[in-house]
């Protein structure tokens, strides 16, 4: 089992890497093509099913600034193989470098149950959370906009601030009295 | 004998499409152009009825004329109703040699020995299957033209399909059917659907297959997508192996449109917080049906996304591999009980 | 309370154009149409020049003659390995190894070997070996059969065969009316490969011959008429005319014998029986008989027989 590791490598100039993991792999891919558009910083996209990643692309791999779990709430599979992969990040990634992009959220067939987990998930390891409409071109490039702008601070490309402090920001809270048990 | 013509007629012109009639009386060229130039198309169907019947009796057309044109219309548009796949088994040694004349002699001459009043009629098609429209009477009626029985059978192979066929003209049907192709039984292929180039792609194996090769296939390819130089999937020999793994079990490029398969249950009920249920004796019946507008290309994704986990289970390849949509699960008698497999 | 007061938001923006935005609507959309204004001022992508596009392609050509360079060392390396091992006994080549402590010399000795027994297993299958793939971890293998007739190469099947205490078929794609069950039970009981394989492959170059001679019939061949043809290609019945005579021929040739592509009776039918009589519609029964029907009919209407 290898741990991902934010700063095993050197980051390249004017670089940003982000990891995009989604069990269906379907919005992933719409929503790199976006990504790449990006002209102000050289962006690298990587799309992943889980993790852990395949050890043979361990030397390709650059220095990953931003992990971003895709969960389509339709799907419980899609919640369990996120929260399965997140044991194969090193403790690093949770100082603001992970987040959580739930999809589907509008769908009224979504039990409340799951929502609440994912919350729950993201509030106890300090992510952010963020919501996406997946079926849209607009929708995939609204996602994108709030990606960068955290992908941009985490790859320590945004002067003055930090991925840390920026996820202080917008982590992701739930009400009081689930937030406790959280904290164990 | 009149009256049947007519109401055959009559009955055909309401169920062909105008869009398809035109071409299907030109095909079938009992009409002189004259006459086919004069037909009002956009008449009413029971009017432009009685300008077919006034033709045809005007050319003295029979009712066996008017089957011909039904025969025209259903080889060209087979998708109507039901059809069943069924398999002759035990060939005997000439079976290869039957061919369509013999062929053609022995079915009419014994499917007459078995009833008197029955109407055979055979078309060869282009594609060299043999069809056969049965009207079906009995000893006291007349055979009944209007719902006719639908045969398809490619000779010295053990498929037939067929359509629209009471129990009672299955067991008569099969006799001369073993007797023709010389064959000693017939045995169903548990195979059906609407779509009948499906279930006789699927049978005949006319789609593409996939098979594990030394080299490597077209297949990985044709499914590379142009990939932007920054975009790059980390898993991407696994989705390559995925896709190989369901291609193999599905097949490659555009598959039979199958509709449904059905799984009938009779397993053991298992479930450790029901003990109700779970210790009876008898096993828990039930039925679970898959439909989609092409549940092979639905499985095949399903297996090439990672959404339902590879190797594929043998209850699913067994859809296409052996070639039928209905199973019957039972648990295995000896061994683990957790065993399932499909049998008969 | 005036106006101005009751809308959160200003309606007019700094460039003094209206913002077509109804204040009704709410934050989140008025963030969102904010969001895709900024969007549409962003720096439209700029065009990387000519020179860096170029520049970045030497650097590729670069890398690849570097590449290639040290592959052709690798390669040479190899072939003096090889040559030393087929120049030296098998035995002399082990005591080369033992005394060699050269790690990367071992390497390079063992992959001339695996190339050369590849290039063998290439052979093998050139001269008409089957092609054979191991499959689920050595449970079963997958055989390849290619089908030619007269240098050409035409349909490829493939059976998957379980190794099992028999063989036994699991998957193919030889067509249904190939009887693959009648063929390879026997051998399979016995898991005799070859004699499994062996007829089979027959049977299979017999139909793709006799199908691949019809289709030649039918295109080189248009004055000559195919009545009847079945899935098999094993009964052909064509329709002649004789220029002469004026009159049209039946000909009917039956393939009995599935494992070949030569028919095993032709049968003429004609109203005048005195032409069938002639020697040279003899010959011409015997000259079916003896060569492929699409030769046979060519020389049929070289020698002014058949129009």
């Amino acid at each position: 089992m290898s741990l991902l590791k934010p700063f095993s490598r050197r980051p390249a100039l004017n670089t940003a890497t982000i990891l995009l993991v989604e069990r269906e792999e379907e919005f992933q891919q719409r929503l790199a093509e976006v990504l790449v558009e990006e002209t102000a910083v050289t962006l690298n996209v990587r799309l992943a099913k889980s993790l852990p990643l395949p050890f043979e692309n361990q030397h390709s791999r650059p220095r990953i600034d931003l992990v971003v779990f895709i969960v389509n709430l339709t799907s419980e599979l899609s919640l369990q193989s996120a929260r399965a992969s997140l044991k194969y990040l090193d403790p690093g990634y949770f100082l603001g470098k992970v987040c959580f992009m739930a999809t589907n959220a509008r769908n009224a067939a979504v039990p409340q149950e799951r929502l609440d987990t994912l919350r729950g998930l993201a509030a106890s390891l300090r992510c952010t959370l963020l919501f996406a409409e997946d079926q849209t071109a607009d929708g995939a490039t609204n996602a994108s906009e709030r990606l960068l702008t955290i992908l941009k601070v985490a790859a320590g490309l945004v002067p003055m601030t930090t991925a840390l402090y920026l996820s202080n920001l917008t982590m992701c809270t739930v009400p009081s009295n689930t937030n406790e048990v959280d904290f164990d | 004998m009149e009256d049947q013509m007519k109401s055959l007629l009559r009955q055909l012109v309401r169920r062909i499409p105008i869009r398809f009639l035109k071409v299907t009386l030109e095909k079938w060229g009992r009409l002189t152009v004259a006459q086919q130039q004069n037909i009002d198309f956009t008449q009413t169907k029971w009017a432009l009825a009685d300008e077919l019947i006034a033709y045809s009796e005007e050319n003295r057309l029979t009712l066996r004329h008017i089957t011909e044109l039904e025969m025209i219309y259903v080889i060209d548009n087979p998708n109507q109703g039901m059809w069943h796949a069924f398999q002759l088994v035990d060939p005997e040694s000439d079976a290869p040699a039957v061919e369509l004349m013999q062929f053609k002699e022995q079915f009419k001459s014994h499917l007459n020995e078995l009833v008197r009043n029955v109407s055979v009629k055979m078309k060869k098609n282009t594609d060299e299957a043999v069809w056969i429209r049965i009207a079906w009477g009995d000893s006291c009626s007349r055979p009944n033209n209007m719902r006719p029985t639908y045969v398809v059978h490619y000779l010295q192979t053990p498929y037939v399909f067929v359509t629209r066929l009471t129990s009672k003209q299955k067991t008569l049907l099969s006799q001369a059917m073993i007797i023709a192709t010389r064959h000693q039984a017939i045995k169903d292929a548990h195979l059906s659907g609407r779509n009948f180039s499906a279930i006789r792609d699927l049978l005949m194996q006319e789609y593409e297959q996939v098979f594990p090769a030394k080299y490597p296939s077209a297949l990985v390819e044709r499914n590379q997508i142009a990939a932007l130089p920054n975009i790059e999937r980390e898993q991407a020999e696994a989705e390559v192996n995925r896709l190989q793994m369901a291609c193999e079990a599905f097949g490659g490029g555009k598959l039979p449109q199958l509709q449904s398969v059905v799984y009938k249950l009779e397993t053991k009920f298992k479930d450790p917080s029901n003990q109700t249920f779970t210790e009876r004796e008898k096993p828990f019946n039930c039925v679970v049906t898959f439909t989609s507008k092409n549940l092979l290309e639905s499985l095949r994704h399903c297996a090439s996304s990672g959404i339902a986990s590879t190797p594929i289970t043998p209850l699913l390849s067994s859809i296409p591999r052996r070639g039928r949509n209905y199973f019957v699960i039972t648990d295995k008698v000896s061994g683990p009980s957790s065993q399932i497999n499909p049998t008969v | 309370m005036n106006k101005q007061q009751v809308d959160i938001f200003p309606t007019k923006q700094g460039d003094g154009r209206p913002l077509n935005m109804e204040p009704a609507k709410g934050v989140l959309s008025h963030l969102s149409a904010l969001e895709v204004r900024a969007r549409s001022r962003q720096v439209q992508p700029r065009q990387r020049s000519r020179v860096e596009e170029l520049r970045a392609r030497a650097e590729a050509l670069t890398v690849q003659r570097d590449r290639l360079k040290a592959e052709i060392h690798a390669h040479k390396g190899i072939e003096k390995h090889k040559t030393r091992l087929n120049n030296r006994g098998a035995a002399a080549a082990e005591e080369e190894m033992e005394t060699e402590d050269n790690e990367n010399e071992q390497l390079l000795h063992l992959i001339a070997r695996v190339m050369d027994l590849k290039q063998l297993l290439y052979a093998h299958h050139i001269i008409g070996g089957y092609d054979i793939t191991k499959t689920r971890r050595g449970k079963g293998i997958c055989v390849t059969l290619s089908t030619a007739y007269e240098g050409v190469y035409l349909e490829t099947y493939n059976m998957e065969l379980d190794v099992g205490p028999t063989l036994k078929i699991s998957r193919h794609n030889v067509p249904p009316f190939i009887p693959l069950g009648e063929l390879c039970e026997p051998a399979g009981r016995q898991k005799d490969l070859r004699g499994f394989l062996d007829p089979l492959l027959t049977r299979l170059n017999a139909f793709a011959g006799r199908r691949q001679q019809l289709r030649l019939v039918k295109e080189l061949h248009p004055s000559v008429t195919v009545m009847e043809s079945n899935m098999l290609c094993s009964i052909l019945v064509i329709l002649l005319s004789t220029p002469r005579e004026k009159t049209t021929l039946l000909c009917t040739l039956n393939y009995t014998d599935h494992t070949r592509c030569l028919p095993t009776g032709v049968h003429f039918d004609c109203e005048d029986k005195k032409l069938l009589e002639s020697s040279k519609w003899k010959n011409n029964r015997k000259l079916l008989m003896e060569t492929p029907v699409h030769k046979a009919l060519g020389a049929m209407k070289n020698m002014d027989c058949i129009g």
